[in-house]
């Protein structure tokens, strides 16, 4: 039964980010320019600024995963109606819900990480976020540890099932470098081909250096509002026509979704749920932003969102394509993996720069709609932003 | 840059002394007979509380392996490999290839848990059983 109860209820009107490059400058020369709460108070008053609204005009307030949410309030001096906490896609439907819910009319989506000025780990003996996830820590006395690591057992399975070779996985790496090397505020500036890919250390075979993200400092804060007032502040606005998720608990730690299905039939289900409500199929997507903390997130949620057969894949990605170039574009800004890991983040930002048409180079023509997904670890969730 | 830990939750520890003993046990739901691995305090499909530690018989088929080639635990120094493992009894569990490894393809191919000392504990690690020439 179609469920279009949040379609088109609420609509982005401010977004903002920091200056990545120059943190990453900054960082790299052994400053520490901001911690987590000032990355994210500075991406605030950007995205403020864009959407012209005034600090007191924000009655909601939700905060990613590496900030406190009593901390940034405190900073940001705002007393709200509701909020709470979140990832970059929970935060984005909780604002959805609690705007739908009547509990508040105006929410900012907060978000910073000094993850690089702060020396984080994501693997070894004090790998960051076993606390959530325990397939992260649990398999540690095997030397098995790093998300990419799992994501590499994941992805050796899906490659000798599917055929998918090496050059076609670097597809992504080389058209999500093509992206950030259009994209003035992206950290890695310089195109890569299919050879500089293979010739690429690996770091857990059979995934290469290019495959992973980036870790470096930044903070980013999108503003979310009633359909009703967002028709009243200029065109720019961009309203949330779906949103869904899927879940595949059962068996996470000891890996059987992600090596039994590759949490295929989450994204399906995901698909069912967020193209029903938005009234609107893939062929309506004109880019997708894929939340890539690796490449192998790309094919894998172009088989599950039925962008292309499953199992083809890697055909598409060569034959097809996935850059502004040719075919479908996917990370458009270069992605975690060339832009800015922002844990998705900096990915909803983009999704609205599209479809308001300000991208400069990288701008897809007539970009009408863009499809968020993510599967983190077996969470699947999806949003469509369209005009 | 430290020493790979075990995590040790309440339910782990009869497995890890299990392990300890050179034979892994593992929790066999009273109710619907399935095992269950990590250990848990109650079985994900009917909720049973009721549960036998039982030994497994260290036989399965590998699902996947991926080799490291970074280095992140002292104990552990590249190249070395993770495999994962679907035991007979059902469960999938990461352990390390020891000694001979198969060409290409290693899914599908058989091994047997076996039991050493690594870093001041006992742990599985994993043998292949190669097939048997026609």
């Amino acid at each position: 039964m179609a469920n279009n109860n949040l379609a088109k209820v609420a609509a982005v009107v401010g977004v903002g980010n920091t200056d990545y490059r120059g943190d990453w400058t900054r960082v790299r020369a052994g400053e520490k320019p901001r911690d987590s709460v000032g990355y994210a108070a500075d991406a605030f008053k950007i995205a403020l600024a864009d959407s012209g609204l005034r600090k007191s005009d924000i009655d909601g307030l939700i905060v990613g995963p590496t900030t406190a949410y009593d901390r940034m309030g405190e900073v940001l001096g705002l007393d709200v109606k509701w909020g709470g906490q979140g990832d970059a896609m929970l935060s984005v439907i909780q604002a959805v819900m609690a705007i739908n819910a009547g509990l508040c009319e105006t929410v900012a989506c907060v978000y910073g990480n000094n993850q690089r000025s702060a020396a984080v780990n994501y693997g070894g003996d004090n790998a960051v976020g076993g606390g959530n996830f325990l397939s992260y820590v649990y398999h540690a006395p095997w030397g098995f540890t790093s998300q990419g690591a799992l994501y590499a057992m994941m992805f050796r399975r899906y490659m000798e099932e599917s055929g998918l070779t090496s050059a076609e996985l670097a597809e992504v790496s080389v058209a999500q470098r093509l992206h950030s090397s259009i994209t003035p505020h992206a950290l890695m500036q310089k195109r890569i081909t299919v050879e500089d890919y293979l010739a690429s250390n690996f770091v857990c075979e059979p995934l290469h250096l290019y495959d992973y993200c980036l870790v470096n400092d930044g903070g980013v804060a999108f503003i979310i509002t009633t359909a009703d007032r967002a028709k009243t502040m200029g065109g720019r606005a961009v309203p949330i026509h779906g949103v869904g998720r899927h879940d595949l608990n059962s068996g996470a730690t000891s890996m059987i979704p992600r090596l039994t299905n590759f949490y295929l039939p989450a994204q399906q289900a995901v698909a069912a749920q967020v193209f029903d409500m938005a009234g609107v199929g893939p062929e309506d997507m004109d880019c997708l932003q894929i939340y890539d903390s690796f490449s192998c997130h790309i094919p894998l949620a172009l088989e599950g969102y039925g962008y292309c057969k499953v199992g083809e894949a890697g055909k598409f990605m060569r034959e097809t394509g996935i850059s502004v170039e040719k075919g479908l574009p996917v990370n458009t800004a270069g992605g975690h993996l060339s832009e800015s890991y922002m844990q998705g983040w900096a990915h909803q930002v983009e999704a609205v720069r599209q479809v308001r048409g300000e991208c400069g180079a990288r701008q897809v023509p007539d970009c009408n709609f863009a499809h968020y997904s993510s599967d983190v670890a077996g969470k699947a969730v999806s949003i469509i932003y369209g005009k | 840059m430290g020493i790979s830990k075990i995590v040790m939750g309440l339910d782990d520890k009869p497995m890890w002394a299990s392990i300890e003993r050179g034979a892994m046990e593992l929790q066999k739901c009273g109710e619907c007979g399935e095992f269950r691995y990590p250990p848990a305090p109650v079985c994900p499909h009917d909720l049973s509380a009721d549960a036998t530690w039982t030994p497994v018989s260290d036989k399965g088929t590998i699902l996947s392996w991926v080799i490291f080639h970074k280095q992140y635990f002292e104990d552990h120094v590249p190249p070395y490999n993770s495999v994962a493992i679907q035991l007979e009894e059902g469960p999938i569990v990461v352990s390390q290839l020891q000694g001979d490894e198969p060409e290409g393809s290693w899914i599908g191919q058989r091994v047997e848990l076996i039991y050493a000392e690594h870093a001041g504990r006992t742990q599985h690690f994993a043998r292949w059983l190669k097939p048997q020439a026609a």
